[in-house]
């Protein structure tokens, strides 16, 4: 015998009126800071001193502190000079491949598998990724996630999209994997195809944030604005053109607990441990890869093939084509290449935006060809579609200002 | 899947708190995070009771099994994949009512049960009193009280997992309205209904 969905409903009733006495409702810290971080008058201050406090302690501790305090000094001092010195033949290829440049002064423009390979995966994006991962363990752990979601519901629905359309895509400024995984939550096809595309265009990771702080510490706050821009309008568009429904979505939120030390550990070893394990190779493997296109003079090819495109469409010099295809790889070492390229401000600005949007790294395109390939091929076809006609407008945009 | 007997299928709502538990019996690595819907696909574990190993799976929170989202859309097809499986319905013991709608229907599938009242430490917080042996009397399947996070409860829990049982939906419905216990639903599982969740 089975129940219809009504008669399982009132025998739910019927049990708990008899198994739950509740006693007189006391208003407990946890209540009163809940109500607080989700009424708007007092939410958004906390909600943008949060996000404010998030970004300080990541700034100053991943850049001013590890990579500028301890691992420059240390890789330009003294592990560049040191393996430039016992590493024999800087004529040969293994030179090249290996140590890079044999005339560098630092690590950012040697571009070598053990200089700025290991540079910019230990020294730079290491603590970036340890520091982001520690915040955000704290985020998840309190319960603050969701009050934040309700609290952006009403402003996301004038753009089509939900408040929790926020949880994955904080989750996706530490790493794109996890939050293309975590859209599952949302209901409908349309709104987990919606959300996993401006993922993978517009949301920075941890690392590339990290690398980007390094190397465009006076850039940074306008790539992150041309960003949540182009989130904000793609997103808006997108709900309009992604056939399918868009339904309310009701969340639960849960009450604040104290973060437990064990598990915020826990989650750090296991997050850390996975960069170390799984990125760090990449890096270098993709240092290795770069070098070699260099070396068969892939690259220049390329550059020559798309430097029309690039220089009078995006108003970027032709060498950018290079970190590009580094950026399917890591997008993180992708800016570090950029970094070393001669160019100005605004175009910089608009190089790394086009860096984050047009193709996500390898790890993340093998994670949305798990949610299915028909999604994967559209949002590719999105991604393509967007980074040519926002790069443009950006290009544009540059000129109405005169500043490109 | 080899013997499904061994099997133990961890289900319930959102942010219940499936996943501590699931860390707290496999010593797994399972993602816990204060939000809902942390646990999108499953993970797996092994824990030994007494001398016996099961293969432990942190199912996705899940309100129904009508599959609305993916997650429960892969609950569902957990379930249906392991009908001979243990299931341990995990109630958040200060929302049971929320619960329970996904608890019965995991019964109504025949699969043999155990409820988990986690969080019973915020329940007493809050002054929220739960008669977990009457529940227990309802539902016809042991109900232990547990809090994953101190750790409370979860030798009982590990106890009762080898005492899960199937029960009968219309019998808890003539329960729930009053009328008394049959005698040989009571018999068919001897010393755990009657009084030995002692809780």
């Amino acid at each position: 015998m089975t129940l219809t969905e009504d008669e399982r409903w009132a025998l739910v009733d019927r049990i708990s009126e008899q198994v739950i006495k509740s006693g007189t409702y006391k208003q407990s810290l946890g209540d009163v800071l809940g109500e607080l971080t989700v009424k708007p008058l007092t939410g958004i201050p906390v909600a943008v001193g949060v996000l404010y406090a998030f970004w300080s302690v990541f700034g100053s501790f991943a850049g001013t502190l590890c990579t500028d305090g301890f691992f420059v000094k240390f890789f330009d001092n003294y592990f560049l000079p040191w393996i430039q010195s016992v590493w024999p033949n800087p004529d040969g290829i293994l030179y090249f491949l290996f140590v890079g440049d044999p005339n560098a002064t630092n690590c950012f423009e040697a571009f070598g598998v053990l200089t700025s390979g290991l540079f910019v995966a230990i020294g730079v994006v290491l603590p970036a990724v340890f520091i982001f991962y520690l915040m955000m363990a704290l985020l998840e752990d309190s319960g603050y996630l969701p009050r934040l979601a309700v609290l952006v519901d009403t402003f996301l629905h004038k753009i089509g999209l939900h408040g929790y359309a926020i949880v994955p895509t904080i989750l996706g400024l530490g790493c794109n994997v996890p939050a293309v995984t975590a859209t599952r939550i949302l209901e409908t096809k349309k709104q987990r195809f919606m959300m996993m595309t401006l993922i993978a265009l517009f949301i920075p990771c941890g690392a590339q944030l990290g690398v980007m702080i390094e190397v465009i510490p006076e850039s940074i706050g306008y790539v992150m604005l041309f960003l949540i821009i182009g989130y904000f309008v793609f997103g808006y568009i997108l709900s309009k053109i992604v056939p399918g429904e868009n339904p309310e979505i009701l969340i639960d939120v849960p009450p604040y607990h104290m973060p437990q030390r064990d598990n915020i550990l826990k989650k750090l070893k296991m997050r850390t441990g996975g960069f170390l394990l799984n990125a760090v190779p990449f890096v270098l493997f993709g240092v290795l890869l770069v070098n070699l296109m260099y070396l068969f003079g892939f690259i220049q090819w390329l550059s020559d093939i798309m430097a029309p495109m690039f220089v009078t469409w995006f108003g970027l010099p032709k060498e950018t084509a290079g970190p590009l295809v580094a950026a399917f790889l890591r997008k993180d070492l992708a800016v570090a290449q950029l970094s070393v390229i001669e160019m100005t401000q605004y175009q910089m600005i608009s190089a790394v935006v086009l860096i984050s949007i047009y193709f996500p790294c390898v790890a993340t395109f093998v994670v949305m060809l798990k949610e299915g390939w028909k999604e994967l091929l559209a949002a590719v076809a999105v991604l393509l579609s967007v980074a040519f006609i926002y790069g443009g407008i950006i290009h544009a945009v540059g000129i109405i200002l005169g500043v490109a | 899947m080899k013997d499904e007997r061994s099997m133990i299928l961890l289900i319930g709502n959102p942010n219940v708190g499936k996943s501590v538990l699931f860390n707290r019996l496999t010593g797994g690595d399972a993602v816990v995070s204060n939000y809902p819907g942390t646990t999108v696909d499953y993970t797996k574990g092994t824990v030994l009771l007494d001398k016996k190993s099961y293969t432990v799976i942190d199912v996705p929170g899940a309100y129904s099994l009508e599959a609305r989202d993916k997650a429960e859309e892969v609950c569902v097809k957990m379930l249906e994949a392991n009908k001979n499986a243990i299931a341990v319905i995990v109630l958040d013991a200060t929302r049971i009512e929320r619960g329970l709608y996904i608890a019965l229907e995991t019964i109504e599938r025949g699969l043999s049960a155990v409820v988990a009242l986690n969080m019973i430490d915020s329940a007493r917080d809050r002054e929220i009193s739960v008669d977990s042996s009457k529940l227990q009397k309802i539902l016809g399947i042991p109900v232990v009280e547990t809090s994953a996070v101190s750790g409370e409860g979860l030798k009982q829990l590990g106890d009762m997992i080898r005492k899960a049982r199937p029960s009968n939906i219309k019998e808890i419905k003539e329960r729930s309205e009053g009328k008394e216990i049959q005698p040989e639903t009571g018999s068919k599982c001897p010393g755990c209904c009657g009084g030995c969740g002692g809780v």
